[in-house]
Parts: C-alpha cells; structure tokens; sequence
C-alpha cells in the first residue's frame, strides 16, 4: 500500500520541477488548507451558536419551515423562564442549578481534600505495589456508570442516601478522585523533593515541610485539577437521573433532560437553559486551557 | 516564610514516612473501596442469584444460571452488535477526522490557539445538552438539518426514526462531541514532534507523504492509541445520549448494552440478572483499560 | 417548603470532613453488607392495611407530597388542593413532585425499593397497581373506603380501574376485591379534528376516519393525513396498538389463563396491526415515529395534521393561542378544532387512562392519615366539581354530568361520553415489562425496523415469556 502511494507521489510532474512548483503549489494548497479548517471549525461550532440563536427566538420563529437564519424575532423571555416559575416564584430549573453547584462544589471539595494528599504521598514516598495501586486507582474510573449505580442504589438505599444531595456528592467524589490523584500526582512530580529535604534539614517535620512548600507551589495545579473534576460532576447525568428524584435535590442535567416528554415542548427554554447550564463550563475550560491535554485524559497524559 | 522560625526538634512526636503515606493515602483508597470495590463485589454476589430490589423475599441462589442466559440471549447478542457499531464507527471516525484536524493545525503558524480553543467547545457541553440540542437540530419535520438539506433539493430523512439513520446519527453526534478530544492529544503528539526531523528529511526531498508515514505518524501513534482506547471504552459505556436522543429506538435498534442493562435493571427491576450483565460488562472495561494501561505504562517508560 | 427528613446534612469543614467521610462510610458498608436480605423476607409480601377510620391529624404544620409526572395537571392539582384543602387543614401545604415522564415509573418505584419516599401518595398509572400492591409499597384502603367513600357514586369500573387489584374484568368491578386507590384524574383519547378541513361532522367509523384523513392530506399540501404516539417510551406506541386491536374487536390477552401469545395475535390483532401500520402511518408526517403528547399537540397546533389522537388531559395547551397557529384567540382555535369521540368499528372501545391516589406504605403515621383525610375530602362531590373547574378530570358520575365540567373545556363531553367505553391494558406486577415489549415492537413496524406480523408475534411471544418466567432458573428480565 505505503509503496504504491510512494510510487504515484514520486512520479508525479511536480517533482521534475521542484523549487517553483513546490512554492506555487504550497501556497495553493496552504490556501486550500485554511478553507478546510474554515469549514471544518464551522461544523464544529455551528450547533452551539444555533442553540444560541435558539435560546432568544420567538417559539413561532424557532419551528419556522425553512428555518430562519437572520431575520427572526429577538425575545429574552426563555432566559427568563428558566429562572422565574409560572407562578412568578423561583423556577424548578433554578433551584435544580442550585443544586448542582452544591452537588459539584462539595464533590469537588471532597475529592479534592481526599485526592491531594494521596497524590503527594504516591509522588513522595515508597509505597509498597504503588504502580499497581495508581492504576487499580484508575481503573475504577472506567466502571460504566449504568453498571455501578445498581448496587449503589442497593447500598445508598441501606443508609437512606437515596435521593439525597450527600449521596450524589460522594458517588461524585469517588468517581473524581482517581482523576484528582493521577493529575495531581503529575504536578507534585514537577515540584522537586529537594525543597522538602532542604526544610526538613532545618528542623522541619516532612508534614510541616509538605504544608508550607510544597503546597504553595501547588495551588495553581490544584485549580486545575479543581475546575477539571467540577465540570465533570456539574455534567454529569447517569447517576443524577438513577439516585435522585424530588425536586428539591435533582441537579440540573436530568433537570434540563425533563423539560422534553411533557405535553408541550418548549425548544426555546431548552435551549435556554442548555446555555445558561454550558456556559460555566465554557469558561471555567477556558481558565484550564493549558492543562487541557492532562485533564480530557484523567490526568494519564501529560505534555 | 523566612520569618518562621524553625520548630524544636522533637516537639511533637513526628510521623514516620510511613505512617504519614498511610495517613496520606488510606482515606482516599477507603472511599474508592466503599463506593467502587465494595459495590462491584455486591453485584458479583447478586450476579448469582435471582434477587430483585423490588420484590422482596431472600434471593435465589442460581449459579451460573444468569450468565448463561444473558450469554445465550439472542436479545443481548443484538445489542452487542449495535454496540460493537457504535464503538468501531464513532471512535474510527473521531479518530480520522481528530487527526485530520490536529495535522492541518500544526501546520498553521498562526490563529492555533483560537482554532484550538474553537475546536474544543463540544467536548466541555454535557451530553445531555448534546442529546438534546441534535435531538432538536434532527427533526425531521422542523430541524435545521432537514431544513438545510431542503434547500438542496434533499428530501427530508428521517435521521432517528429508521434503522439504519438512526444509528448513523449517534454516531454522528457521538463524533461531533468527542472529535475535539482526539484532536487536541493529537495536537499534543504532533508539536512534541522535533523540528530537526523534518528538517533533515526536507534536505533528503522526501515526500511529504514519506515524512508523515516515517517520522509524524510512528512518533504521535503511542499517544494516539492512547486516545483511541480512551474513547472506546467510554464509547461502551455509551448511555446518555442513547437515552435522550433515539431512547434505543426504533424498535430497539440503537439500544447498547449499557442502555439494556439499564431496562433490565431499572424497569423489571430483575437486579440479579442486571448485575450479571453488568459484571460481564466490567470484564470487557477490564480487559479494554488494561489495554490501556499497558500503552500508558510504555508511554511512560519511553 | 423544604421536605423535614431530606433536610441539609451538614458539612463539617476541612479534616472533619475526611474523618465524618471516612466514619460514614465504613457505617454504610458494614450496614449495607449485613443488611442485604434482612428486611426483605416475608416471601410473598402483601400491601400493609390501612385504618378504617381516619386518626386523628395533627395541628402542626405538614406537607402532604404527592409524586407525578410533569405535565399542567400537576401543577393544576398543587394549586387546587392549596387554594381549596388550605380551608380545611390551614396547616396542611400540598407539594406535588414531579418528574419527567419518561422517568416516572422508575422515580416511583426506585423510591419504594428504598423503603423510603420522598412522597406520601403516589399518583400511579393504573396498570402501575399491581407491582406496587405484590411488593407491599402502598395501602391496602378497602376498609377506609367501606366507611368513608360513597362507591355508588362512581361509575363502577372507574373505581376498580384506579384502586382495584387484581384487576377487574372490563367494565365491572368486583366488590370482594381489594382496593388499594382512589381515582384522581379521569383520562381518554380524544380525536381532534380540522373542522375547517373536514367538515364539522366528525368520522363514525375507523374505516371513515382512515379515508376522511387520506382525502384530507392529499387535498392540503404539508398538512398530514393522521398524528398519533408512536414513541417507544412511556406506554406511547403501545397505547396506540392496544387502541386499534380493541376497535377491531381484538384482545391484549386472556387474564384467566394469562394467555398472551394467540390471543394477542390472532385474525383480530393481525388486522389491527395492519391497519395501525400500512393504513394509518402512511397518513402521517415524516420523521413521526418518535413523537408523543407534545409533538401531536405542537402538529396540531402548527396546523399540520388533518386528525390527531391525544389523551384528554394533555390537550388543554392545544387552546393556547400563544402556543397556536389556528388563530389568535380560543374561539378562532374553536372554529377549526373538533374534539369527538373516537370512532367505532367492530367494537367501540376506547383507552382507559388517567390515573388513581395511592398512599405510600413508607411515609410517616402523620401523613399517611393526612393523605387519607385528603382523599376523603378529594372524593367529595361539591370537591370533584370544583376540581372539574379547576381542569381536572373527575371521576364521581355527578362532577362528570355537571355543568362546572361539561363546560370547562371542549373535551370534557368526549370524556363523559367515553367512560362506559374503556378498556384498560394489563395491572400486573409485570406491567412495566410488559408495556416495554409492546411499545418497542410496535415502534419497529411504525418505522419500518419490523414487519407487522414479526413484531406482533414477537410482542406475543416475548410477553408470554414474561409472564411464565418464575420457573425459569436465572436470566429474568432479558
């Protein structure tokens, strides 16, 4: 195959001229490469910026045939319904935002308290199998989720965590904390040990020696890691739909899901709420952008 | 920090090494043990007996008697073909197009980090966002998709309610989704290819071609393998966007294992059964993350 | 108002959190491990009794839960019982749960496996009775409603439908029976028709509608002939086929000797399968395989559909002139929609649906006999017909001939006229399988993915299968 592609390639005119050709033909196919990444990126963004332009059209515009591009009528009223109820009060999708940043934030927290001294500790000292245990570590993360809630919904319904914002809070923890560690552990590898010998030299306990030079150094690894295991929870919807089911504890994305299957549905809302519930998420990417690599890969690949 | 003043020595009786890695790591571990390792020897245990969560009444031992029938099961074997598919079409495609994509923007000098940026934008939404908002763009009747085809003379098609569109579309989306996240690793792998090179394959004249095959690919290839297992076993856990955008349909031609766990799990309530079938699902994780693992490992060691 | 036992479980800052997580959690395997079998035993668990007469209430404040799914009668029956039942029981506030229907079935019953709910009456789908009444999950009230209901009132059949179990014979109910609920909200098909593109008459007969709808799309282009549920969630696609097979004279199964398989499909349902899928589907839109109540009711709305079927209860919104092309006010909308009763052909069945008031089994004494006075007052006829007002659906024979109902809406005469007619599907404890099976299948012929009579064989099959599973040996619920 790779020789006969070579062949075709070698024989071709171009190379019989090689200096001008090569730089008319660059410039070409630069140009042709460009319109490529053009139309590409388009693709790429065009459903966002279509729920955008969803989330403040007139429903009359929204299921207009041919759809309207440009000249649709502006409205903020969905934005408005995804805060305020019918009734005037708070709006069940509001409260359901609210407690999805209680549900990620504490998961996070949680994960996060548990997950950075674990990963020092793996990076620092000589434990006993610790590739073997880094990886079982991991490996818990890959259990599919819709497999994992049948016992958990067994256990949680033992000790009453049943619809409970705790008992999603440490389904989430446990399930950011492998991640927590590995990515963690990248960065506690890139802070040398020789800080903490130098500190304990000078009477320090390897304790006070991690809590006061090492863990500077660490905070902005921390963020990270931080914002990384928050979007994970915050998205999160095969555990929120199984183990959660009141209104006052449903996080946001089975909330968002139920807005479909009633007897109207309203797209503008949907869209709506899909924004205000992505754009967090979008921004807090944004903050991490330079740790994307590690984070998208729990923290297994570094560059 | 300079001001502090350095503790006596032995004021406090220090934690050894030792007891401080236990201290360290112990609670992270007991909460990974109680919330994965102790469910999934539960389930082991349920998976050998015919317990249900709703009926009540002691659990039946049946021995191997679930895994036989889910093995056996013409039911089951359906939905591991759509699932092997899924998995084989979406992430073959990703794979294609990720890399596409991370190739022509290595080659840009300028406007990188904004494509970058651009690029990523799906792979941070929620898959229930996802779902809905392509469940929306796919109607048939008012979607944008149709419409757009419409203005071509493209009759309208059915993207979720026929057999074969229908998974077509989870792929699709599936793809739209996760493209980014192949891109961008093998974005990682391409920049981290050394200059030098490519300049002394460009003194040989080799073809541009040549230079891809010989020295890109064989230096971004352990990466992207990596990439690659990484999708596909989140591929086959597939759940939530099966859920909102097709619900398995029609029929149930685009229901994944995951997706029939959860029926057998969730409406019969046949908890044995279920964690029979979930149990086989994790060894096939299993298998597929040692994979994983064994590439990360030389990865690493390289 | 929050709900007492769920409330905030506080979170102990920095270490105390490793230590509480950490104690906690080892709480929970240790518990969760020796707990396994223990509070299930009891072999063939049955629904606990409820007391005959009411207790005495309690005159602090309470909040009696409902659970339902989300749709406006929800939220119609919240403010009803709060405006109304608040005269009563000033210090009672009623809060209705709602989830999406698709989740609803599993919400209830994933709760009622917990031993724990959130809600102290379950607003269940009447086939959802038997699961709940063979897993002990709610009252049994048969001795409540000897002394508090007035069952005369009722045409019998709705009563038994929404509390009895085992289930009743078609239009009858078995006073020796059981009762395990009350009704709540009355429900049926109603057929919707386009006054101005089929004349004000509506169709008699199936046959009629089936060609009346055919005139209709070929005489106005990018309006369809037809709009019904054919989803594969919920009961959509089911409902329909079980519509259709009881038109044409055809049964579900013989619940006596819970036969499935040749009875299901035999001549009878064979026609209707064959009707439902190469008579009816060809009359609607493209890409409808996957719609239920709203998309029926945004095709109606849009103007896009000659005759469309939709529960009663779910097409309130279709009214709206906001939500309307028809017009810009209701009586614009009035002059193009028709409500009848469905047509007849060889039987004139029509789907039961709607559903019943259940107290759950797991609520505390105080709200279970807060949920009973609620039903007591609930089943009151001067109650019922201000319900009727409100946009319920009653059920007592009185609210449902009077005036406050008949005129509440345009659909309400189709109910009334509809309740001698209704057939429900099975209530047993297999129900949620059941309807699986049926709605898939009848999903795959709608779209094509089956061929009518594989997938009613299949139906009849695969449900036969389910209902003879106890004496199989592992594999259950495949």
């Amino acid at each position: 195959m790779g020789v006969s592609v070579n062949e075709a390639v070698s024989t071709d005119p171009v190379r019989d001229h090689p200096p001008p050709a090569r730089r008319r033909g660059g410039r070409g196919r630069s140009a042709l490469e460009v319109a490529l990444l053009t139309v590409l990126a388009i693709v790429m963004l065009f459903p966002v910026l279509w729920m955008i332009e969803t989330s403040i059209k007139e429903n009359r515009d929204v299921y207009a045939i041919p759809a309207k591009f440009f000249n649709f009528q502006f409205t903020m009223d969905h934005f408005k319904d995804v805060f305020v109820g019918a009734g005037g009060g708070r709006s069940a999708l509001s409260v359901s935002f609210l407690n999805s940043v209680v549900v990620a934030g504490v998961s996070t927290v949680l994960a996060t308290v548990l997950g950075v001294p674990a990963a020092w500790a793996y990076s620092r000292f000589a434990v006993k199998a610790k590739k073997d245990q880094l990886f079982f570590i991991l490996s818990t993360r890959f259990m599919p989720p819709v497999v994992v809630v049948i016992p958990i919904f067994l256990m949680y319904r033992q000790v009453g965590l049943i619809d409970t914002e705790l008992g999603l809070i440490l389904i989430y923890a446990a399930f950011n904390l492998p991640f927590t560690i590995w990515m963690m552990k990248g960065f506690v590898d890139e802070v040398p040990a020789e800080y903490e010998d130098a500190a304990m030299l000078d009477g320090y306990t390897r304790l006070q020696a991690f809590r006061r030079f090492t863990l500077p150094l660490l905070v902005p690894g921390i963020a990270a890691t931080a914002v990384f295991a928050l979007i994970f929870s915050w998205n999160e919807f095969v555990f929120a739909i199984f183990l959660t089911s009141s209104d006052d504890v449903r996080t946001a994305p089975p909330a968002i899901a139920g807005l479909i299957g009633g007897t109207t549905v309203d797209w503008g809302l949907v869209a709506a709420s899909s924004v205000v519930f992505a754009l967090p998420v979008l921004v807090f990417a944004y903050l991490v952008r330079k740790h994307l690599v590690a984070g998208v890969t729990l923290g297994a690949v570094r560059r | 920090m300079a001001s502090a003043t350095p503790p006596a020595q032995g004021r406090s009786p220090r934690l050894s090494d030792r007891g401080l890695a236990v201290a360290f790591i112990s609670p992270a571990l007991l909460l990974l043990l109680a919330m994965s390792v102790f469910p999934l020897l539960w389930a082991l245990y349920l998976s050998f007996t015919d317990y249900s969560a709703t009926r009540g009444g002691p659990a039946r031992w049946v021995g191997f008697g679930n895994y036989t029938a889910i093995l056996a099961s013409a039911q089951v074997h359906q939905r591991a073909l759509t699932t092997l598919l899924y998995v084989v079409g979406a992430v073959g495609l990703q794979t294609v197009l990720g890399f596409s994509i991370a190739y022509l923007i290595s080659r840009r000098t300028r406007g990188r980090g904004l494509l970058t940026t651009v690029f990523l934008v799906p792979m941070m939404l929620s898959p229930v966002v996802v779902g809905l908002f392509w469940r929306f763009m796919l109607d048939a009747q008012f979607g944008v998709v149709n419409s757009m085809l419409g203005s071509l003379g493209i009759g309208p098609v059915e993207w979720l309610t026929r057999q074969r569109t229908a998974l077509v579309s989870l792929i699709v989306v599936d793809t739209w989704q996760w493209t980014p996240f192949i891109m961008l690793i093998a974005l990682a792998g391409l920049t981290a290819v050394p200059k030098y090179l490519y300049e002394a394959a460009s003194i040989d004249r080799a073809s541009e071609w040549f230079r891809f095959r010989t020295i890109t690919l064989p230096l971004v290839w352990p990466l992207l393998l990596i990439a690659v297992l990484f999708r596909a076993i989140e591929a086959f856990r597939l759940f939530d966007l099966v859920y909102i955008l097709t619900n398995g349909g029609p029929g149930v031609s685009t229901e994944t294992l995951s997706f029939h766990v959860y029926k057998v799990a969730f409406l019969g309530f046949n908890t044995g059964t279920a964690s029979a079938y979930g149990i086989l699902m994790v060894l096939v994780v299993i298998v597929l993350t040692q994979l994983y693992l064994r590439y990360l490992n030389k990865l690493k060691e390289d | 108002m929050r709900h007492p036992k769920r409330k905030g479980r506080p979170f102990l800052p920095g270490r105390k959190v490793r230590l509480a997580t950490a104690a906690m959690l080892l709480a929970a395997t240790t518990l969760a491990a020796c707990g396994d079998d223990g509070k299930d035993d009891g072999g063939k668990a049955s629904a606990p009794k409820a007391p005959a007469t009411i207790p005495e209430l309690t005159k602090d404040p309470l909040t009696l839960s409902f659970i339902w799914f989300e749709w406006p009668p929800a939220q119609a029956l919240e403010d009803f019982a709060n405006a109304e039942y608040k005269k009563e029981r000033p210090n009672v506030t009623v809060k209705v749960n709602t989830v999406p229907n698709a989740n609803w079935h599993d919400a209830m019953f994933t709760q009622f496996a917990a031993r724990k709910t959130d809600f102290d009456i379950a607003i269940l789908d009447s086939q959802h009775i038997g699961e709940a009444v063979t897993n002990g999950n709610i009252l049994d009230i048969t001795d409540f409603v000897k002394g508090n209901i007035d069952v005369n009132a009722y045409n019998p059949y709705l009563l038994a439908a929404y509390g009895q179990f085992p289930q009743a014979e078609t239009g009858k109910r078995d006073e020796n029976a059981s009762l395990y609920g009350l009704p709540l909200l009355g429900d049926t098909w109603t057929m919707i028709y386009r006054k101005d593109l089929i004349g004000d008459k509506p169709p008699q007969t199936w046959d009629e509608m089936i060609s009346v709808a055919d005139k209709c799309q070929k005489d106005n282009p990018g309006v369809s002939g037809l709009a019904f549920h054919q989803a594969n969630g919920s009961d959509a696609a089911a409902v329909t086929y079980n519509t259709v097979n009881g038109v044409y004279g055809g049964n579900l199964w013989d619940s006596k000797t819970r036969k499935i398989d040749g009875v299901l499909n035999d001549a009878a349902g064979q026609e209707a399968m064959d009707v439902l899928v190469n008579k009816m589907k060809p009359l609607t839109a493209t890409g409808s395989g996957n719609w239920f109540i709203d998309e029926v009711n945004a095709a109606v709305a849009q103007g896009k559909a000659c005759i469309a079927f939709n529960w009663i209860a779910a097409s309130g919104g279709l009214l709206d002139p906001k939500q309307s092309t028809l017009g810009t006010t209701r009586e614009q909308i009035l002059g193009k929609l028709g409500f009848a009763t469905l047509p007849s052909q060889k039987t004139n069945l029509v789907p039961l649906g709607g559903m019943g008031m259940h107290v759950s089994a797991y609520s505390a004494a105080a709200n279970q006999a807060e949920a009973l006075n609620f039903m007591k007052w609930f089943e009151q006829a001067d109650i019922q017909k201000k319900w009727a007002a409100a946009g319920g659906v009653p059920s007592r024979t009185d609210a449902i001939e009077s005036p406050e109902f008949l005129n509440a809406g345009p659909f309400n005469k189709v109910y009334a006229d509809s309740v001698s007619r209704m057939r429900d599907m099975w209530n047993v404890p297999e129900y949620a399988r059941l309807v699986d099976i049926e709605n898939t299948n009848v999903n795959a012929a709608l779209n094509g993915a089956k061929s009518p009579k594989e997938a009613l064989d299949d139906i009849a099959k695969e449900q036969q299968g389910v209902l003879d599973s106890s004496s199989r040996k592992g594999g259950d619920g495949l």
